[in-house]
């Protein structure tokens, strides 16, 4: 368990070369190997969604997933999201109070970046079912609802 | 929820100014922070609720890859001191314990060892390998058995382990009782609950070795009163050490005081002379932290026949914990002080118990007073159901009116500029009330339950030094501000609270901007890093605006005084009487309107750094103000809840299909700020009503330690909660602030339980414990169909 082995780990479209142990969590890879701080780690056992990342352009639990698993596929992190100016979720968010203290936003942001991408047209009841997969303990949810109903709609005029 | 009023920026919408960094990952919080060379901690934890520690085996761990120090109770005496509480309160035992424990374990999940190691997984590979020998010994695991007559000690320097017990008497409740119509007993019992901050406890400590001084990284709500402590127990000067919080995942009251691990890592940083750092994992937070709550309250109401309460009699039992990190009567005393509220309760008395039990020790939670308002409005239906009268024509006839203020409770708790009355009518307006009933009535004969819950709320906010004084707690409620204007005309400005996604950044930028007259845009504020702010008493309850705010909004005016003073000579003026400051531009006053003085902000502090002998006399150079403010004793908001429900009788499944609430927390910072504190506060309570609760076993061991089996509400289950306004500003305090953020928590606790007891008021169960789970309800209705 704890020889390291060298893998080629790709994130945010850049190849990393890293010495891993097998049980090492991507979650610790991506914050302690590679400096990406922005996912953050709330349970260690998949529940509170916080440590969302994209495998693939799917969310996906980084807390769950070990670094030696992803050689081969593709990492997205909240880093790679809003690089040149707040991304209309991430501007939905902002305008809508959707956040508080924060920890638990990057998640939320990289599981609806996804979301929008594949479902234009939400109603409340899915959203809040899709959101149920983040806990937050600041907010409430409704902001959030309403942020990610706002981005949908000016995606949907975008795209007209 | 824009207000008239005398501002030109207290209250407008701004977007918070924190949130792009947090929306982009580039948030800071503890285990952000890169240290180079930093060793990381793991601690070893009891299994046992209760034991004797016999011995520690260390060696074999010691040998393991990376492992750097392995210590105990033992090795941490000799570092650290007690740490000793013994306020001089009456009935209150003091009590003091050891950096981490010598002799025997009290809850599970209490540090035995630390480990040091390269990282996190060869500290867990060690202690794997540490053996603990344990001798048990029985658990108290419930009030019942921790007030049993022969009970086992959890603290064997106490003579028992009821820790604290006070009584208050005023008026002459027993006269009143003989003399009433009917006597209303009700109990209520809260469960135990746990903060669950998102980002866990964490610190990294940082020695250094040539300055002998500390840094220690953390998520913290109150940095100076922090380092106080870690000054005291370490054996440094304060002048020794700062405390930097930089981001904080929130903490709900959870990050107050030193605790235990915390010590433990800022020693080991000092002996070993390198880095440390902690974080925590969720288990270790659910299990270990802090807790919150269980308490068991029982209310004896005497009445007339119209539901007009006579007197009232309060017995308050609260499962305190294995340790103390604060004065055991610190949240209760609290909940018995200002339980009466909002009603017209002349003839009062209360007994408040104490006691200690193998769990982890309880700490402040928001609202540590939250059940206050679901006993008070609980006992107001108990009273309703029992008359056969309406349960808010029982309130109005116990509410304090407008004319009855400034309101002086039995307890000698003053309250004014509080509206309960008008925010029970407009809840009772905007849902509908009458309509309710009907609607109830017409679905009960389809075989649906609908309910109804109201709670009415008078929310404790901001605890001056007045209170503390008059509490016997030794302590301050004051606090501290600066406001630098630079030689470019920056704005910088910082305050002693302790920021965890509450938006300070923004809210407080507000109270800069009125108070020196420049866009709240222009202002930056510095909070969290006991260098750089003053020593304040951090975040806690509602006090961050009133005495945040407060302090800030005077020191900003300060400031704008010396600014006219200077542009006023600049002008040829006598004074700055008539001049003003907008968006960073001095005004001058002709005739009835203002116009442009041809100064700005800029001009002036140009000239206050670099051409200082220009100034006028008696003006020192510079622009740096500071000062402190001790707020009123206590300041109140108030609010009413409304909460509409439905249970599903098969199941005790139960449904929000409204929520509700008025509020009055005075002049609102920022709109966008404070719905959302209302909002997550009522979610909080909503959270903790129907689906947290910390469980433990008749062996005192810790059933919920995973977010599988602690549960907290998610998207699904809190609904959508509309807020009603109603500002009515403070009189007392700078700019009408009030203070806010945990009388949703409050509310919904009681507004949630009382929606229950009237749906199923039909089947002639009460509910009087919480959590409301499906579980709960389904045995209520059991019992109700099998007595019947």
């Amino acid at each position: 368990m704890t020889e390291r082995q060298m893998i080629s780990l790709t994130v945010n479209g850049q190849v990393h070369e890293v010495a891993v142990e097998p049980r090492r969590l991507l979650s610790d890879v991506l914050r302690d190997d590679l400096g990406l701080t922005g996912t953050h780690v709330g349970c260690e056992h998949g529940v509170c969604g916080a440590c969302t990342i994209l495998i693939d352009d799917q969310p996906a639990r980084s807390c769950l997933t070990y670094a030696v698993q992803m050689e081969g596929h593709e990492v997205t992190t909240i880093e790679a999201i809003g690089r040149d100016g707040l991304s209309p979720f991430q501007q939905a968010m902002h305008e809508e109070h959707g956040l508080q203290c924060g920890f638990c936003t990057p998640g939320i942001i990289m599981t609806f970046e996804a979301y929008l991408r594949d479902n234009p047209n939400p109603d409340e009841a899915e959203i809040r079912d899709v959101l149920s997969g983040n806990l937050c303990r600041c907010t409430g949810y409704q902001p959030i609802v309403a942020a990610v109903l706002k981005a949908a709609a000016r995606q949907r005029e975008e795209r007209q | 929820m824009s207000q008239a009023g005398p501002f030109h920026y207290i209250g407008k919408p701004l977007l918070r100014k924190e949130d792009r960094r947090l929306l982009t990952g580039h948030g800071r919080y503890v285990d952000d922070i890169v240290v180079p060379g930093a060793l990381h901690a793991c601690f070893v934890r009891s299994p046992h609720a209760h034991a004797r520690i016999i011995n520690i085996d260390t060696a074999a761990a010691r040998e393991m890859p990376g492992v750097v120090a392995i210590v105990t109770g033992r090795d941490m005496e000799q570092w650290t001191t007690k740490l000793r509480l013994a306020p001089p309160i009456e009935g209150l035992e003091p009590v003091e314990f050891t950096a981490l424990p010598i002799d025997k374990v009290r809850f599970h999940g209490d540090p035995v060892a630390c480990v040091v190691a390269a990282d996190r997984y060869a500290a867990e590979d060690a202690m794997e390998r540490i053996e603990v020998e344990y001798e048990v010994l029985p658990a108290i695991a419930t009030l019942e058995a921790a007030l049993a007559p022969d009970a086992v000690k959890v603290d064997d320097d106490l003579s028992s382990n009821l820790v604290s017990h006070q009584t208050f008497s005023g008026g002459d409740p027993a006269g009143r009782a003989r003399d009433a119509h009917r006597i209303v007993e009700a109990s209520f019992y809260l469960h135990r609950h746990t903060h669950v901050p998102m980002e866990t406890r964490g610190c990294a400590a940082i020695w250094d070795e040539g300055r002998e001084h500390l840094t220690m990284l953390t998520g913290n709500q109150a940095p100076h009163p922090l380092r106080s402590q870690l000054a005291s127990r370490l054996k440094l000067s304060e002048s020794q050490i700062t405390v930097n919080t930089a981001d904080v995942g929130g903490a709900f009251g959870q990050k107050i005081t030193l605790y235990r691990e915390e010590l433990t890592v800022a020693a080991l940083a000092r002996e070993l002379k390198r880095p440390v750092r902690w974080r925590e994992d969720r288990s270790e937070n659910l299990m270990a932290a802090s807790h919150a709550r269980e308490n068991l309250c029982k209310t004896r109401a005497a009445v007339d026949k119209n539901g007009r309460i006579l007197s009232l009699e309060l017995e308050l039992v609260e499962d305190f914990g294995g340790y103390c990190f604060y004065p055991a009567n610190y949240m209760s005393r609290v909940v018995a002080m200002i339980l009466t509220g909002p009603y017209k309760i002349a003839d009062y008395a209360f007994d408040v118990k104490i006691a200690l039990t193998n769990k982890c020790g309880n700490g402040p939670m928001r609202a540590p007073m939250a059940i206050t308002s679901w006993v008070m409005d609980g006992t107001i239906e108990a009273v309703a159901r029992e008359l056969g009268l309406d349960s808010v024509a029982v309130r109005r006839a116990n509410l304090l009116q407008p004319d009855d203020l400034p309101y002086r409770m039995a307890t000698g708790e003053l309250l004014e500029d509080v509206t309960p009355a008008e925010t029970l009518e407009m809840v009772v307006d905007a849902i509908g009330y009458d309509d309710f009933r009907a609607r109830q009535a017409e679905a009960r004969q389809q075989g649906k339950y609908l309910g109804l819950g109201l709670c009415v709320v008078i929310e404790s906010t901001t605890y001056g030094s007045g209170f503390y004084k008059a509490a016997g707690i030794p302590g301050s409620g004051h606090e501290a501000a600066w406001v630098r204007i630079e030689p470019s005309g920056a704005v910088n400005a910082a305050v002693g609270l302790g920021a965890t996604g509450q938006g300070y950044e923004t809210s407080l930028a507000h109270a800069v901007a009125e108070g020196l007259g420049v866009d709240p845009t222009q202002v930056r504020l510095h909070i969290g890093n006991t260098d750089i702010a003053p020593y304040g008493m951090g975040s806690r309850g509602g006090r961050g605006g009133t005495a945040g705010g407060g302090a800030l909004y005077l020191c900003a005016q300060k400031a704008r005084a010396q600014v006219l003073a200077i542009a006023a000579h600049r002008l040829g003026m006598n004074s700055g009487a008539e001049l003003r400051m907008l968006d960073g531009r001095v005004q001058r006053l002709i005739g009835n309107d203002w116009g442009d003085a041809g100064l700005s902000l800029v001009d002036i502090a140009r000239q206050a750094y670099l051409d200082p002998t220009s100034l006028p006399d008696g003006i020192d150079p510079g622009l740096d103000f500071s000062l402190t403010f001790d707020p009123p004793p206590m300041t109140y908001s108030n609010s009413t809840h409304a909460c509409e429900i439905e249970i599903d009788v098969k199941t005790g499944a139960l449904q929000i299909l409204r929520y509700v609430v008025a509020e009055d927390c005075g002049t609102v910072l920022n709109p966008h700020v404070v719905r959302g504190q209302q909002q997550g506060a009522v979610a909080m309570g909503l959270s903790g009503s129907l689906l947290e609760q910390v469980v433990y076993d008749a062996n005192g061991q810790n059933l919920t330690a995973t977010f599988a089996d602690y549960l907290v509400a998610t998207a699904c289950e809190v609904p959508e909660i509309e807020i009603l306004h109603n500002n009515t500003p403070n009189r007392r305090t700078p700019g009408g602030m009030k203070g806010m953020a945990e009388g949703g928590v409050m509310g919904s606790i009681g507004a949630i339980s009382n929606a229950v007891n009237d749906a199923l008021a039909p089947f002639g169960v009460v509910a009087d414990r919480q959590p409301l789970s499906p579980q709960y309800l389904h045995g209520l209705l059991r019992s109700a169909r099998t007595s019947s």
